[in-house]
């Protein structure tokens, strides 16, 4: 059977795009590393792959604000074939900086408006907050999300998060009532036992506790946490597995691979 | 020449000012009830007004949480804070494009801190690679900085105590504080 291959777009600070190709490949995928200078000579390289993953990391150091940078960068160089593989369908991920980038690019919430109307700003703190978190999954939100990413999970699940710039804010309240209404809204920062969180367990005071959105189509998703740190039960603080020794991270992306093969 | 000023929008909370304000406390400074922080970009290589705007709007200011504030500056990037007077920190001076301007709404002091000469300032490179991918290819410079607003009274000694011990790493950096 042909295995589904993956971009994994990386540029000057990326720092998880290797646990992340090895998330896929786990995953029964064929991942490639591919410097955005490649791309922008290739430009349809792009085509040539099923699932785009844009990693995490500080991109260009965070200089400005995390993720600008290279959000403007794609949607200058690229902007027409990101939007173009988008809205054809095949699943794309933007992991931590990789979400702040589709978020400052406009890919998310909705890929086929193309601007930004979210944002991922300063936490609360002001501080880099990292550690294990608690997500309410679409499943204990009870929404019927058509995420691809997100199927087959429990209603709570853990991941870490780590970053400075977390906190989920959209325009205004009218599309935050839409992101509800369309259940885009595809995790949550909880207690453990889903109830809304304090800090730390809500690491950066984000409106509504919004840690992961997708595209109504559910093919474009973007988290602050990282499923590729949470592979395997022994990274887990407990070692909690879910089976044979993974851990939920694996599942978001045997998710995406499952659903291209 | 020209200076834009990154500012919060209202209703948007400033956390680096409230982490700063919490500092002055911690060092047991009273009498400042109020700060807010805002980066500073100086970009100096003959662009146009409209281009800084589009800087501006696109690049170094976030289109939900915050505004932007240009102002045309005769000084040139490379010059020493301690060589001129004021330093442009006065905030009445004449927009010469803001998506919104605002004015600091009770008495206050400004500290503006920035890189000594020679001292390398990585972010004025990203944003020199930054602004050609919008498409602006001219030649420029780029200096960055730090500017806060404290509200409250002090004396100009404690001023330059909360420059020194906060905000400034006085080795590599200056700054003016009125």
């Amino acid at each position: 059977m042909k295995k589904a291959k993956v971009l994994i777009l990386r540029t000057a600070g990326t720092n998880c795009d290797c646990e992340t190709q090895a998330a896929f490949e786990l995953s029964g995928a064929v991942a490639e590393r591919i410097h955005i200078n490649a791309l922008i000579e290739k430009k349809d390289k792009i085509f040539e792959y099923d699932i785009l993953a844009f990693p995490g990391g500080f991109s260009y150091g965070d200089d400005i604000a995390s993720g600008k940078i290279l959000a403007n960068e794609i949607k200058n160089k690229l902007g027409d074939r990101i939007k173009k593989f988008a809205l054809s369908g095949r699943p794309i991920i933007g992991i931590c900086n990789g979400f702040q980038v589709l978020v400052k690019m406009g890919l998310l919430p909705d890929p086929e408006l193309f601007e930004q109307v979210s944002t991922l700003s300063y936490n609360d703190s002001d501080k880099f907050e990292c550690r294990w978190v608690y997500l309410k999954t679409e499943k204990k939100i009870k929404n019927e999300s058509n995420c691809v990413w997100t199927k087959n999970l429990p209603d709570i699940i853990s991941l870490p998060v780590a970053h400075g710039e977390g906190k989920f804010i959209p325009d205004d309240r009218k599309l935050l009532d839409s992101l509800n209404e369309n259940n885009q809204i595809v995790f949550r920062y909880s207690s453990k036992d889903g109830g809304k969180p304090e800090y730390p367990l809500d690491p950066n005071g984000s409106v509504d506790q919004i840690a992961g959105i997708c595209s109504t189509a559910g093919n474009v998703f973007g988290l602050m946490p990282h499923p590729e740190r949470y592979i395997f039960a022994l990274q887990h603080p407990a070692g909690e597995s879910f089976c044979r020794g993974y851990g939920w991270g694996k599942v978001i992306f045997q998710n995406a691979v499952d659903f291209v093969k | 020449m020209f200076e834009i000023e990154i500012r919060t929008k209202k209703g948007f909370k400033n956390s680096h000012g409230e982490h700063v304000l919490s500092d002055i406390s911690g060092i047991g400074i009273k009498g400042i009830t109020e700060v807010e922080y805002f980066p500073l970009y100086v970009i100096d290589g003959g662009i146009t007004s409209a281009e800084v705007g589009t800087i501006a709007l696109e690049l170094l200011s976030d289109k939900i949480t915050e505004t932007y504030i240009c102002r045309y500056k005769e000084q040139s990037v490379g010059k020493s804070l301690k060589t001129e007077s004021s330093a442009g920190i006065d905030v009445s001076e004449t927009a010469a494009c803001a998506d919104s301007a605002i004015l600091p709404h009770s008495a206050f002091f400004v500290i503006e801190v920035w890189y000594k000469k020679g001292v390398t300032d990585t972010v004025s490179e990203s944003v020199i690679k930054a602004v050609k991918d919008l498409g602006i290819e001219k030649e420029i410079k780029v200096k960055t900085g730090h500017k806060y607003y404290l509200y409250g009274k002090v004396s100009q000694a404690v001023l330059n105590d909360i420059a020194t011990k906060l905000l400034a790493n006085t080795l590599v950096q200056e700054y003016v504080a009125q």
